[in-house]
């Protein structure tokens, strides 16, 4: 491996020991038995077509987890290093600011993207063992979609954390995600019946903000729908580079600024 | 190229936070390759902030900075300083074993030197014994020997250490002499800041004298210390009076 590669995989190897040292990992455990309470009581209702209801239940048990784990990890990497001041003897070897930002984005993506995976194989095995439905042709792209989120989802907190105090990094960042999620979709809409200066800031809204929205794809995994078509998710996943690479550039640029 | 015979070049260095706090003000030093080299000065005097710029962690306000004839800001400078921060604060969830295999990994080095290396290193600070030991379950003391540790791994031409002696017992300060020694006998630069003005009379060949931001006094240890009239603690400290009253006037 050469030299920036190398230093940016030394760097996130130590979000994921600590993830496991520190015993979060449990956490995520913990929670991953939580995601299966829903499908696990589908004998218990007796109802037929409940399973989508509660399918439905459990995919939004795995975002919300999904979120909590990937803003608070994410949230602490930078901010940790300063106030501990280990960031000292790590930045006094040769190593750049850039190498630094993108070894804790690639190191909070791992210790994230592990504990997603670990939802959807939890959400998976149910499923088979209750439902008989071992595969879905949508699931690796609601998994890919997922992840590709927890990517976007971890420039924009490692981009907070290079200007934001950690409490009101997480803060900016959890309103920013969850209102996307929730009314991403309903801007344009919004915007257009509403007037200036109203319709202006939500316009930029529409504009400026990421669109977390396009990479939920539950929907068809609950009601087994079709997979999206390769043009559109490749799209999304080109919108998801560009996005994070722009976020991750502009931490790099204030970070190597930053007066430590 | 032909090694620089001047390890660390500061030249009419300024810094100024915001806020208007000035650091460092027109403050010029030159340390030799092979030398060691005692930094002083009380509290505030602006030693940290000179370490921070030589170690590229801030830029000055104005003039410039060569360490080992290039600027620390570049990692290929860097590769060739090994740091000791004032305060031994290191990741507790790592032992030391990983922690000198983290850093080893950074500094470029192949995983059989980082092996050979940490043994001989471990063994030379004396935590051979606890090398898979969490670092959270460290004493004070033995961060400080961690920390020395991960400072000599990738075997540094220039030492820059900031209060090495700080919380270690006499053994341990008597193995950091040692250890600051035998890296001038290998050829190797040290310079490093503290209050321990004994333990810097003991071992620098050089000493300079920081107060607000200026050099009060910069020369051979020996000079200073002159016939054993007096130590560098009562020398250090009329400088330090002197220049206040001069201030004052």
């Amino acid at each position: 491996m050469r030299g920036p590669l190398r230093n940016i995989a030394a760097i996130a190897s130590t979000a994921v020991l600590e993830l496991y040292r520190r015993r979060d990992v449990y956490t995520a455990v913990v929670l991953a038995i939580v995601v299966t309470v829903p499908l696990a009581s589908v004998n218990v209702f007796g109802v037929k077509g409940i399973v989508r209801y509660l399918r439905e239940i459990t995919l939004l048990l795995v975002w919300l987890f999904t979120l909590v784990i990937g803003l608070t990890t994410a949230a602490r990497q930078i901010p940790r290093e300063l106030e501990n001041r280990t960031i000292y003897a790590l930045l006094a070897k040769p190593l750049r600011r850039s190498e630094f930002i993108l070894g804790k984005f690639a190191g909070a993506v791992a210790a994230t993207g592990l504990a997603v995976l670990l939802f959807y194989l939890c959400y998976v095995v149910l499923d088979g063992l209750k439902e008989g439905v071992w595969y879905t042709p949508v699931l690796p792209q609601v998994v890919l979609l997922h992840l590709a989120l927890v990517a976007l989802m971890t420039a924009l907190v490692i981009f907070g954390s290079t200007f934001l105090t950690p409490s009101a990094n997480v803060t900016c960042s959890a309103l920013i995600v969850a209102g996307m999620l929730l009314f991403g979709q309903k801007i344009p809409e919004a915007a257009a019946r509403a007037v200036a200066p109203a319709s202006w800031i939500l316009w930029t809204a529409h504009a400026v903000l990421p669109h977390f929205e396009f990479f939920d794809l539950r929907l068809r995994l609950v009601h087994g729908w079709e997979p999206i078509s390769p043009a559109v998710l490749l799209a999304v996943l080109g919108y998801c580079t560009l996005y994070t690479t722009a976020l991750l550039g502009g931490a790099v640029a204030i970070f190597s600024r930053k007066r430590l | 190229m032909p090694e620089p015979t001047v390890a660390i070049e500061i030249d009419r260095l300024s810094k100024v936070y915001p806020g208007g706090n000035r650091a460092l003000s027109d403050f010029s030093l030159a340390v030799d390759a092979g030398e060691i080299f005692g930094f002083l000065g009380p509290n505030g005097a602006g030693k940290t902030t000179t370490i921070k710029i030589l170690l590229g962690f801030m830029p000055p306000t104005s003039g410039t900075v060569r360490v080992l004839g290039g600027d620390p800001r570049l990692p290929e400078t860097r590769r060739r300083i090994g740091y000791l921060p004032e305060v031994a604060n290191y990741y507790g969830y790592m032992t030391v074993d990983e922690l000198l295999r983290y850093y080893g990994r950074l500094c470029g080095m192949s995983r059989d030197a980082i092996r050979k290396r940490t043994d001989e290193l471990l063994e030379l600070v004396g935590l051979a014994d606890v090398r898979r030991r969490q670092l959270k379950h460290f004493s004070k003391g033995m961060l400080q020997r961690a920390g020395i540790a991960q400072a000599l791994l990738h075997d540094p031409d220039l030492l820059i250490l900031d209060e090495p002696m700080t919380g270690l017992d006499p053994p341990a300060r008597l193995q950091m002499r040692d250890i600051i020694l035998r890296q001038k006998q290998q050829g190797k630069t040290v310079f490093f800041s503290s209050h321990e003005l004994s333990e810097a009379e003991l071992i620098c060949d050089r000493v300079g004298i920081l107060k607000a931001g200026c050099t009060v006094w910069c020369g051979p240890t020996n000079e200073v210390t002159g016939d054993g009239a007096g130590n560098l603690e009562r020398i250090f400290l009329n400088m330090i009076r002197q220049n206040e009253s001069e201030q004052q006037k």
